[in-house]
């Protein structure tokens, strides 16, 4: 209850802050006004910024959970001890820092990095291919950012899964590929549901990746704001692109549970 | 026996003598800043690492203790915007592009000028009631020449000679965000026929440099050479420095700008703060900085030009910095200086912002 009091709190802060007029260094006016909302919703560069941030979390979430679910089902269905190392190495790696983990992606895919070298001697490219200042290279970097966390809750649902489904399934003649799309992904649905959500929620609100493998030309929300609060010292605003994000996210959060219980309904889905 | 007894005694007295005489002249001998803590607002890194290597010490020597509250002037000034005038710090490092803020918001105390004897060796322009110059950045186009010998394209004298095909995807320009952004923004407007007013034609000019990345952070940059990602940026010449001592073949320009002027300069100022009760200590730190020898340590190892005449004078004596940086207190005068009391830095960042965006 405390700690939900005061994470609503801090967000009420800074929503009340936005209802107000930006007067230069910090200062704000005294008048309830809906100028930065306005403002945000009829200029093309916010809604696009908007767009951006939610594409790129989104992607983000989409091929962590492409890249995840062989992992953590591979590491689920292990038999040997070796499940436990890899699992281990996965929740170590989370504790490392993003800063660190970005700057291993610029070393990785610099000019000179193992990627463009291999690409190179293979003559799959003509010169040196660069991801920074790109949106591929933020998707890239929030991807990184959130794997492990992907594959350990990807885990953590397939290991709900008894193995004897497959096993029945497998005896009846199902391929190896019927039993993924037919058993193992229906059952893993809600909490592959949940994963992506939570990806895509840790995608939308972070900032390290997309201010240093946008190269200062992908503007996210969180970047937009960081800039907005140090170099305009616009506290409404940032308050009003701040509120703008945390709508968003709740919103396609609702938007995509509602959009998995109809799909339930009308039996799209099998869980 | 009673001789060494008699010798052992008179020892004791006079150790004792000693003993009490110590105590006593104790508080007559320590320093004049006895338990004063004060607190700079400033970058870290080897920015903060220069002032532990000589200020800190000899504070120390006088009884005080200096704390860092690092962060860039730009997030430091949030900081005391944030906290309303109540800054964290007594003494806060300021960048050119926030002089005029920072005055408007009153933040800073007046200065004495008369507890700053070192400001003897700078020009009167580089002092005033409210704030005292640290140092300056020579803002320059610094490029890898092997490179350029490999792609067989001559040697850059101002910003246009960038616009090329061969270095698209290949440049590197610092960050709005960034310390020297307004400043090289500033003059690439100056250079391109805009000014202040009108920055237009040196963001169409950056538009079709075909930027690989806009730098942040110096140490980024060292890194984009060294992993041959970039060929030429524009920085400040002591980044320029850093890369070449990092094994890359660079050396730097000083952009031609228009008639008369030619290379860009950033200056820095050091303020105490308003809420700031440390005043005498903050003096002596400011004077500290300006000393010849932290000066010259500082310029050598962070690649900023010194403020200290003398220092200036001295740093030719290194032929790579001489090669560098220009030297000369006439040239530096008339290097090009944007002037921030003429426009909204809002204004410009959300014309950049617009023009940046992907």
């Amino acid at each position: 209850m405390f700690s939900f009091i005061l994470v609503a709190a801090s967000q009420l802060v800074f929503l009340e802050r936005s209802f107000f007029k930006d007067l230069g260094l910090g200062r704000t006016g005294k008048d309830f006004i809906l100028d930065n909302y306005v403002r945000f919703f009829t200029d093309g560069f916010y809604l696009n910024t908007l767009w951006v941030t939610v594409k790129t979390s989104a992607l983000a979430a989409l091929f962590t959970l492409l890249l995840g679910f062989p992992v953590a089902y591979l590491i689920a269905r292990m038999r040997s001890r070796w499940a436990m190392v890899l699992l281990a190495s996965i929740v170590v790696s989370t504790f490392i820092t993003i800063v660190i983990k970005v700057y291993g992606l610029i070393v990785i895919f610099s000019a000179s990095g193992v990627l463009n070298k291999t690409l190179l001697s293979l003559g799959l490219v003509s010169g040196p291919y660069s991801i920074f200042g790109k949106e591929t290279g933020v998707v890239i970097g929030l991807m990184h950012f959130t794997l492990g966390f992907g594959v350990l809750l990807l885990y953590s649902v397939i290991q709900t899964i008894p193995r004897s489904f497959e096993e029945a399934a497998q005896i009846h003649g199902a391929s190896r590929w019927r039993v993924y799309y037919r058993v193992i992904f229906p059952l893993a649905l809600p909490g592959v549901t949940a994963m992506v959500l939570m990806v895509f929620n840790m995608c939308m609100g972070a900032f390290t990746s997309a201010a240093l493998l946008g190269g200062g030309r992908v503007f996210t929300l969180p970047v937009l704001i960081q800039r907005t609060v140090f170099m305009d010292i616009k506290y409404s605003m940032a308050a009003t692109l701040a509120a703008v994000l945390l709508f968003s996210v709740i919103l396609i959060n609702i938007l995509s549970i509602y959009l998995l219980r109809r799909m339930r309904a009308a039996h799209l889905v099998t869980v | 026996m009673s001789g060494w007894k008699s010798t052992g005694g008179k020892a004791l007295i006079v150790g004792t003598l000693l003993a009490i005489t110590q105590a006593l002249a104790g508080p007559a001998l320590a320093g004049k800043f006895d338990g004063v803590t004060l607190r700079i607002g400033t970058w870290g890194g080897s920015w903060k690492a220069n002032m532990e290597e000589r200020i800190v010490p000899r504070f120390e020597a006088e009884g005080g203790k200096i704390e860092f509250v690092t962060g860039s002037p730009q997030a430091n000034f949030a900081k005391v915007v944030a906290a309303r005038g109540q800054a964290p710090f007594d003494i806060m490092e300021i960048l050119d592009a926030q002089v005029s803020d920072i005055l408007e918001a009153g933040f800073l105390q007046k200065l004495n000028l008369e507890l700053i004897p070192n400001k003897q060796h700078m020009d009167a322009y580089q002092y005033n009631e409210n704030m005292i110059g640290s140092w300056h950045t020579q803002e320059v186009i610094c490029y890898n020449k092997d490179k350029f010998a490999e792609l067989g394209i001559p040697a850059p004298t101002t910003y246009k000679d960038l616009v090329r095909p061969e270095l698209e995807g290949r440049i590197s320009f610092p960050d709005i965000n960034s310390g020297g952004g307004l400043a090289n923004l500033g003059s690439l407007a100056y250079a391109t026929g805009g000014d202040e007013n009108n920055i237009k034609p040196a963001l169409e000019m950056l538009k079709a440099m075909k930027i690989l990345k806009f730098w942040s952070q110096g140490g980024e940059l060292v890194q984009q050479y060294q992993s041959g990602d970039v060929y030429a940026s524009v920085s400040n010449a002591g980044w320029c420095l850093r890369a070449k001592n990092a094994g890359v073949n660079v050396t730097s320009v000083h952009p031609f700008i228009k008639e008369g002027m030619v290379g860009v300069a950033k200056e820095g100022w050091l303020g105490i703060m308003s809420n700031s009760t440390n005043v005498e200590a903050a003096h002596w730190f400011l004077n500290e900085y300006l000393d010849e020898e932290f000066q010259l340590l500082f310029a050598k190892k962070s690649g900023i030009t010194p403020i200290n005449r003398n220092a200036i004078a001295r740093m030719g004596e290194d032929p790579v910095i001489a090669e560098m940086l220009v030297l000369d207190p006439v040239k530096i005068q008339k290097q090009q200086r944007t002037d921030y009391s003429k426009f909204q830095i809002s204004d410009w960042t959300d014309e950049w912002n617009r023009m940046v965006a992907q």
